[in-house]
């Protein structure tokens, strides 16, 4: 019989979880000060680098990575391809982690975080960012609602469960539409700016290039995902079921391709490819490390059936999309002074202490929570 | 009823002699330190070759696009282009997100980096004095300028004064009233003896920057309904032909166990 079970109810203070909460105390220190004397107190930020790592990677990375949740929730509920249910919790618990994530980090790079709840009331609708801000705390919501059924199955509140259970269908669509929708307008944020992004990266096809990468990032993230946790958590891995999400990896990433490169060839950008020097350089990296290298590789039967395989593809590749993100948000913008801005010790321990909580938050779950598959025999 | 007059500044490049009182002028009327000043004034260079060898200076302060791209950037809408020219600040909205600095292709908003909550960090940027203007006055900088390379006036009159500076001295000038069209049209226009990008003026279309993304914008809503019902009929599409699939098998398993019975 197929049961989920909580992995090891027994709470033990290895020297990970001591490095996760050293960090996490680093952080909320560092988050005091800027607190008391602003942004400029701890970070390199500065009037030509308004945004920086905080949303390069805590936004950018964050919701890039968090896409997982989406296309599982697409693959077992609309596709209703019921194999692959034993991936589906876990993937939304890291999206639901992931974008809680993203809304501290907000409340730390806002100027003044005690106003969010602003743009519930001041709705301002030419703004991008009023589209982002509503659907990811929408999606979040969403996302609660997707893993409560976990939730009370752990504290054995099956009728619970099961009631949620028979109502998903809507929020899993809602869940979808959303995710398109926060997905692609990231991309859509940067096309304001087209004199100051570079045309490698501006074009009016920016949400489109934003939507069809993060369908290969959370394909990826699953493969990732569920690699590291059946290592961390000495588990079997699901490769039969990897394989396949694999398999479509190089369809996804040829449209991908086609697209960034038709539309390079389509405005006449072509010849940026090899004249913008370290922009270029920039350009083929993201190309070569998070397209090409795991299009060829999952190619091969041979990969995508082996464990070590599936994890370096699906790192390559999230390594080249991040650099992506990278390059739009920071790196291909062109800035009003020659000084170039590096973060400081101070803004980086801030998303690495969000991180190390989003970490030790995930390893409580699978402890607790019944997350993962098992076959009772 | 007398129409609204829509203000704008224009500055002539050859009649500025950087001197920088309009810097003071401005910190103290709106009570800013001087690192912080709404005007900041770039000194450039000695361009050219020799013999031919000029100077210019150039004092940035808001534009005040007719079409602002931090407007429409703007979360809460904090920002807000007036028909009397300013693009002015409402600093009860503002949640400090800073994406107007992003958006704005002449990085014209600033932040308070050295507030913290109890400070209450804003975005700061010139606001064509309307304080002043509520009195009838000019805004500071115009007001002190000794050698009146800024002045102020109606929109329309200003962009035909500048035309007309030009078809006077046309060896002087460059050919060209920078805000007449860049980004839309705005409300600061420059004059200049020396090309603009010498004087860190970016190259912009007379389509505001802003158009592609509110153009991206109203196409949201639809968008998503459209998207949510086509996944629905997915959703129930795949369902139909999987439990067709399902009748289909269980007819199969039907008609072995009848054969196997009539065995």
């Amino acid at each position: 019989m197929k049961m989920y079970i909580a992995l090891n109810p027994r709470l033990r203070l290895t020297p990970l979880v001591w490095v996760l909460l050293t960090l996490m105390s680093v952080g909320f220190v560092v988050a005091m000060i800027r607190y008391v004397n602003g942004i400029g107190a701890i970070s390199n930020l500065t009037n030509a680098y308004s945004w920086g790592f905080w949303i390069s990677f805590d936004l950018y990375t964050g919701v890039a990575i968090g896409s997982g949740a989406f296309i599982m929730a697409s693959i077992v509920y609309i596709f209703d391809l019921k194999e692959f249910r034993p991936l589906l919790r876990s993937a939304v618990l890291t999206g639901f982690i992931g974008y809680i994530m993203v809304i501290i980090a907000l409340l730390v790079d806002l100027g003044r975080p005690e106003r969010i709840w602003h743009m519930m009331i001041y709705q301002n609708h030419t703004s991008i960012l009023l589209e982002i801000g509503i659907c990811v705390m929408s999606y979040t919501a969403v996302l609660a609602i997707e893993f409560a059924p976990v939730v009370f199955e752990g504290i054995k509140w099956q009728k619970f469960a099961q009631l949620i259970h028979r109502f998903i269908m809507p929020f899993v669509i809602l869940g979808v539409v959303l995710s398109t929708l926060h997905q692609s307008s990231l991309g859509s944020l940067q096309l304001i700016q087209p004199t100051k992004l570079h045309p490698l990266w501006w074009t009016p096809l920016l949400p489109l290039m934003f939507f069809s990468s993060a369908v290969c990032i959370g394909l990826a993230m699953i493969i990732f995902e569920s690699s590291l946790s059946s290592r961390a958590f000495g588990r079997g891995l699901e490769t039969h079921l990897l394989e396949k999400l694999a398999k479509a990896l190089p369809i996804a990433l040829g449209i991908y391709l086609i697209l960034k490169f038709g539309d390079l060839a389509f405005s006449g950008d072509f010849q940026y490819l090899f004249t913008s020097g370290t922009m270029s350089w920039l350009f083929w990296g993201e190309i070569i490390i998070g397209v090409l290298i795991p299009l060829f590789m999952f190619l091969f039967k041979r990969v995508r059936q082996s464990p070590s395989g599936l994890l370096f593809g699906a790192v390559t590749l999230l390594l080249g999309m991040i650099l992506n993100r990278f390059n739009v948000s920071w790196f291909a913008i062109s800035r009003s002074t020659d000084i170039v801005y590096f973060p400081s010790w101070m803004e980086v321990s801030i998303s690495a202490a969000i991180f190390a909580a989003g970490i030790l938050a995930f390893g409580l779950a699978a402890r607790y929570l019944p997350l993962f598959e098992h076959e009772e025999s | 009823m007398k129409p609204i007059k829509q203000y704008a500044y224009l500055f002539d490049t050859t009649r500025c002699i950087d001197c920088r009182a309009c810097m003071i002028a401005c910190t103290v009327e709106n009570q800013v330190p001087m690192n912080d000043s709404y005007i900041w004034v770039a000194g450039k260079d000695v361009i050219g070759e020799y013999p031919n060898l000029k100077r210019a200076t150039m004092p940035y302060h808001c534009m005040h696009c007719l079409e602002p791209s931090c407007a429409s950037a703007c979360i809460v809408g904090a920002w807000q282009k007036r028909e009397d020219g300013p693009v002015v600040y409402d600093d009860t909205k503002c949640i400090g997100c800073r994406y107007c600095m992003n958006a704005c292709p002449f990085d014209v908003p600033h932040f308070e980096w050295d507030k913290g909550i109890a400070g209450g960090a804003l975005i700061t940027k010139c606001q064509m004095c309307k304080q002043r203007l509520e009195v009838g006055q000019e805004p500071a900088c115009v007001q002190t300028c000794p050698t009146g390379a800024l002045t102020f006036g109606e929109r329309q009159e200003l962009i035909a004064e500048a035309h007309k500076r030009i078809n006077t001295h046309p060896t002087r000038y460059i050919n060209h009233v920078y805000g007449e069209t860049e980004n839309g049209g705005t409300s600061y226009l420059i004059l200049s003896h020396v090309p603009f990008k010498e004087l860190g003026l970016p190259e912009i279309a007379p389509t505001p920057v802003n158009a592609v993304s509110e153009t991206v914008m109203s196409g949201t809503l639809p968008f998503a309904f459209t998207w949510g019902a086509v996944l629905t009929g997915v959703a129930l599409l795949v369902r139909l032909r999987n439990r067709g699939k399902e009748i289909a098998a269980a007819e199969v398993i039907e008609t072995e166990k009848s054969t196997e019975e009539t065995k």
